[in-house]
């Protein structure tokens, strides 16, 4: 392919993504591409039923089919046969309980597709049913069936409170009170690439899986108790994944593989979930039932909050406690509030299995938050953006957890720049052209969303970078690809230092056996921790490079030679040299440079919250143009516009992808999304069912950065992966609100919900 | 087990298969077969019977004119037709219903017979059809016959096609002399969307704004196509005006009977099918 002259990587310059070509052209090899001449398919049998005592799983008639290499049950597990990462309540494969329909009975591992569909037919179970819980408030009752019989608050996973100020009291010294009672229904993830893998045991007898998952460290670290083999006997392998957006954050299918991949005597085993499949097996958004009450003083001033949440994590502890933590800390969104009081219960359910998923919680408070301060401008008569910009946190002000904030604090220069923006001064002249059966309405919310870790999880990275013997950049990425595009940002990191364009980058996604460990694919981190460790790793590469480089250059100092594309040139001199040759003059042990970072963490407040708060937050301020039909209740979103404050921007293309992606499916989440679960069963179990926007669904979105540079960050930026699904909700909600006076308090807004609340409004309307 | 699938070129090929294997499925697109057949468990053992594929058998595609009459042939996919200049020219309704029928890729691999042959209360193509009056060509390896599209549907999933016949083709009048053609569905989202609740409309509108002709076609709130003589009639010959649509809403109300499910609740169905009449006023001052 011929290409015009490259030009070098800017910091602030849009650079197509390296993964680009490779991707659209089918050359990219996903987890899914890994084939051989001779290997055998993996599959397994679900439970299909909520709740109930297992007795005995049946394997005999399965086992005896043409093409059936093994089935295996618990008692085939060697190990403790425990994964989560916190609990480790969860099964690889059930031994005494079925605790939701997804669960895992038996794995079997057959010569082709064929004999396995058949075999996981043939298979069948022993259970006393058990009656089922299936709602988070149900579940907490005294005499609730329980979900783990062994779990030492019963149903309640975790409950985490927070008081500041003078808490709920501080209603009393306030002039409004609104109040609310918000619900999110679960989410899937619904990305491209379903669950998948290859797995087999090397010539060393170590097991190598290649797999779709956003952890391979920790992985690798829950794999080897559970199936009872050394950590270092493992090595995950991960290509670019096909999407992930939190739910492939953990143990879902790598057990199985390994455990398939341990009982083919040496053959390797590959194994993909059908859609269906990855639909009941794989982790959800918690659903959330949040109760709300703002009190605000007359002037518009916030004054105290209420939060009483309830996180449903299913059947499995997961990641699901600090998915509700993270949203109870986000509970007051972008705002100072002086008297606070926040209380959520994580529950278990037999619904389905809850977990990470982009916006991790915060997705869901902000929600009610920010709907909550619509109703209290309404009533104050004040404007919705006014009421937001009066209370929006500064730099020095104490968040709603009372923790003080001391790094870049953007929200309130979002709303100046929103305010400026044709889209919220031309709004009024909008809505007044919405033509017959059609009202229009328009919303804002504001969010705020934490960056990493919470304090007393260590959050670093190792960065690690070879200059190889053809004078190349080689990156070894520690943390997963999982589509936002982060090993890419890697080599633009790196090729802005120094001076290099595209052509010369490689990218290793990560191997436990060549990557460093640097920590999940998750919690808008990836580039910012990487990043930083690799600037440090650069820099070192960089001086090494340039002091080889002096011995090709006579009477020179190493601060008069500079890169160029491709090589080494004296500042004032003609004189170019290859990085080729360069490289030509380097010992193996020398090309490789690695950096160690630790992302700076609260050292105060540390029990304020369970784990500890975050310290570095990115903002941003969403408004959305709605109509609604009057005639079917549809609401279309007619116009969209996101103004961020992630710090600063290294490649522009890429912070507006994952500033789209999130809107979008932040509009599939307010609009049509919902995974119902209804006694343990799904209807929504694929995507005929469960509704995902369409390119036709979701409009022109307008992205705007603002100016904010995050001391800390890599060039000055921060975390921009996940904040932006936290705004299409509320600033929908709010634009319905705006359009026709309905507030229904529950996401998806369906076109059915919202006219059943139109109907209800004629109803009271209506003289009698 | 493995499937056999058989890909006759011709007519005469396809005869002799059916007359070999009694026992077979038949496609198209295999956009509606291949879902149904995904969804059914796995044999435990022997053979399924064999899959057909009508797509290459040129005989059966394509759009062609005869005595004031348009054939479209089973086959033909919604793309094609779609494209096609006398559809657009003659039954913009048809083109109207096709853009808003699944996706592109679904519109390239889709046919309109298999469309008609699939009988789901949600097939996008049969309000149309209804309202224009089509009729369809049975044939088979030694007889065809025609019968109007309404007798041909005998409710969800079943059609009136004999052990050995297929579909051959759609037959549409030219000469309806409609100046207005409607058509809306309201789905869960704006591509890739089954029908909540649809309505095709035809109406033949006079300068003075007077309901001459109509016909009118609801999908998606009945077993098949809901149908209302009462309201064409109740109509006719009235001005298209807010008042006697709105007059006309309970007798539309009255003609539909839909179901709950996981798209939707009977109720909501039934108002907005019966709201979607309103829409006609758009064309009040065209
Ligand atoms: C993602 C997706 C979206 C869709 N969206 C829509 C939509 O918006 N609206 C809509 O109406 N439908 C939709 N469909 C359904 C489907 O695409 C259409 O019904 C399409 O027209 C079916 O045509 P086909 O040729 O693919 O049918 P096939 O699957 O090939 O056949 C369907 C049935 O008809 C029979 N058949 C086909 N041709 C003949 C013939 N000539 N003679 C006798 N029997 C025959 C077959 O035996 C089979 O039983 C969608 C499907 C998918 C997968």
């Amino acid at each position: 392919m011929k290409r015009g002259k490259q030009v070098p990587f800017r910091i602030g310059t849009t650079t197509p993504r390296c993964d680009a070509c490779t991707k659209v052209t089918g050359q990219e090899k996903y987890a899914a591409d890994y084939y051989g001449d001779h290997f055998f398919w993996a599959g397994v049998k679900r439970a299909g039923t909520p709740h109930g005592k297992l007795l005995k799983v049946n394997t005999e008639d399965a086992k005896r089919l043409k093409g059936v290499v093994a089935v295996l049950t618990s008692e085939d597990v060697a190990g403790s046969n425990r994964v989560g990462i916190i609990r480790g309540d969860q099964p690889v494969l059930a031994d005494k309980k079925i605790c939701y329909a997804g669960d895992p009975l038996a794995l079997v591992i057959a010569e082709n597709k064929e004999a396995l569909q058949a075999a996981v037919g043939f298979i069948t179970f022993d259970h006393e049913p058990l009656p089922g819980v299936f709602d988070v408030e149900e579940a907490l009752k005294k005499g609730a069936p329980l979900v783990h019989e062994d779990s030492p608050e019963g149903n309640l996973l975790r409950l985490v409170s927070v008081e500041t100020g003078k808490g709920a009291s501080a209603f009393d010294e306030c002039d409004v009170i609104v109040e609310g009672v918000f619900q999110t229904p679960f989410q899937e993830h619904a990305y491209l690439e379903t669950e998948a893998g290859w797995a087999y045991l090397d010539d060393s007898e170590q097991l190598v899986v290649v797999t779709t998952t956003q952890t391979p460290f920790r992985d690798r670290n829950e794999m080897a108790p559970a199936l009872g083999i050394d950590v270092e006997k493992i090595r995950v392998i991960v290509p670019y994944l096909g999407g992930a957006f939190g739910g492939k954050d953990g143990i879902a299918i790598q057990c199985l593989l390994g455990l398939a991949a341990l009982h083919t005597g040496g053959v390797p085993v590959k194994m993909w979930w059908g859609r269906e499949e990855s639909f009941l097996a794989s982790t959800k958004r918690l659903s959330a039932r949040m109760r709300y009450r703002l009190g605000v003083k007359r002037d518009g001033t916030f004054h105290a909050l209420e939060c009483r949440a309830y996180f449903d994590t299913g059947a499995y502890a997961g990641l699901g406690e600090t998915v509700m933590t993270l949203g109870l800390e986000h509970a007051g969104s972008a705002y100072r509030i002086p008297n606070v009081s926040i209380e959520g219960s994580c529950v278990y359910t037999n619904n389905t299995v809850g977990g990470p998923f982009r916006g991790f919680g915060v997705t869901q408070v902000t929600a009610a938050m920010e709907q909550v301060i619509d109703m209290a401008a309404q009533r104050l008569s004040i404007d919705p953006l006014a009421i937001r910009r009066s209370n929006a946190l500064e730099k020095g002000d104490k968040n709603c957890i009372g923790v003080t904030l001391t790094h870049s604090t953007g929200i309130k220069k979002c709303l100046a720049a929103l305010s400026e923006h044709p889209l919220w001064r031309e709004k009024e002249g909008w809505k007044m052209k919405a033509e017959q059966f059609k009202k229009r309405g328009v919303g804002i919310a504001c969010m705020a969303h934490a960056m990493g870790y919470p304090a007393v999880v260590p959050d670093f990275a190792n960065a690690k970078i070879e200059f190889t013997g053809e004078g190349r950049f080689r990156i070894y990425a520690g943390i997963v690809d999982m589509g936002q595009g982060n090993t890419s940002t890697y080599a633009h990191i790196a090729g802005a230092m120094l001076g290099q364009d595209t052509s010369v980058f490689e990218l290793v996604q990560p191997d436990t056996e060549r990557t460093l460990p640097s920590g999940s694919s998750s919690a808008s981190r990836t580039t910012y921790v990487y990043g930083n460790a690799l600037i440090i790793a650069v820099e070192d590469l960089k001086k090494r490079i340039l002091d080889k480089a002096l011995h090709l250059f006579c009477s020179a100092q190493a601060e008069e030679l500079m890169l160029v594309p491709g090589g080494i040139r004296h500042r004032e001199g003609k004189k170019k040299v290859s990085l080729r040759k360069v490289a030509g003059l380097f010992d193996e042990p020398e090309r490789t440079c690695t950096a160690h970072f630790r992302s700076p963490a609260a050292t105060e407040m540390l029990d304020r919250i369970y784990l500890g708060p975050h310290i570095i937050f990115s903002y941003a301020a969403h408004l959305s143009y709605v109509e609604i039909d009057m005639l079917t209740g549809c609401a279309e979103v007619i116009g969209y516009l996101a103004v961020t404050d992630a710090g600063n921007v290294i490649n522009p293309q890429a912070y507006e992808q994952q500033i789209q992606g999130g809107i979008a499916q932040g509009i599939g989440f307010a609009l049509s999304e919902d995974y119902k679960v209804a006694n343990g069963h799904t209807d929504t179990n694929n995507l005929a069912t469960y509704i995902i926007p369409t390119a036709m669904d979701v409009p022109d979105m307008m992205s705007v950065a603002v100016d904010n540079v995050e001391e800390t960050g890599p060039f000055g930026m921060k975390g921009i992966g996940e904040i932006s699904i936290s705004g299409p909700v509320p600033a929908i909600a709010n634009a319905v609100a705006d359009a026709c006076g309905i507030r229904i308090g529950r996401n998806p807004i369906t076109a059915e919900n919202i006219f059943q609340a139109l109907q209800k409004q004629d109803d009271q309307e209506k003289p009698r | 087990m493995a499937r056999e699938v058989l890909l006759p070129r011709t007519l005469d090929d396809l005869w002799e298969i059916f007359h070999a294997e009694p026992e077979l499925h038949l496609y198209a697109g295999g956009t509606d077969l291949l879902v149904k057949l995904r969804s059914q468990p796995p044999l435990p053992s022997g053979s399924p019977s064999p899959l057909v594929c009508l797509e290459r058998i040129d005989g059966l595609k394509g759009i062609y004119e005869e005595d004031g009459l348009v054939c479209i042939r089973a086959c033909t996919t919604h793309s094609e037709i779609m494209k096609d200049p006398v559809i657009r020219q003659h039954f913009p309704v048809l083109t109207k219903v096709l853009s808003l029928l699944g996706s592109p890729h679904i519109r390239n691999m889709g046919t309109i017979g298999g469309n008609i042959c699939t009988a789901s209360p949600a097939g996008d193509t049969l309000t149309p059809l209804y309202t224009l009056g089509a009729s369809v060509e049975a044939r088979s390896c030694d007889s065809g016959r025609l019968m109007p599209l309404k007798s041909f549907i005998l409710g969800p999933g079943s059609v009136a096609l004999q052990q050995g016949e297929i579909l051959y083709g759609i037959w549409i009048k030219k000469d309806h002399d409609f100046n207005i053609h409607h058509f809306e569905k309201i789905g869960q989202r704006k591509a890739l969307a089954i029908a909540i609740a649809s309505m095709a409309a035809l109406i033949k509108l006079s300068g003075e704004g007077t309901i001459e002709k109509i016909r009118l076609a609801w999908g998606s709130v009945a077993p098949t196509v809901a149908v209302s003589h009462t309201i064409e009639d109740a109509l006719t010959g009235k001005p298209l005006t807010e008042n006697v649509l709105r007059d006309a809403m309970p007798l539309v109300t009255d003609a539909l009977s839909p179901i709950d499910d996981v798209r939707a609740s009977a109720g909501y169905r039934r108002r907005v099918a019966t709201n979607l009449l309103l829409r006609l006023l758009q064309y009040k001052d065209a």
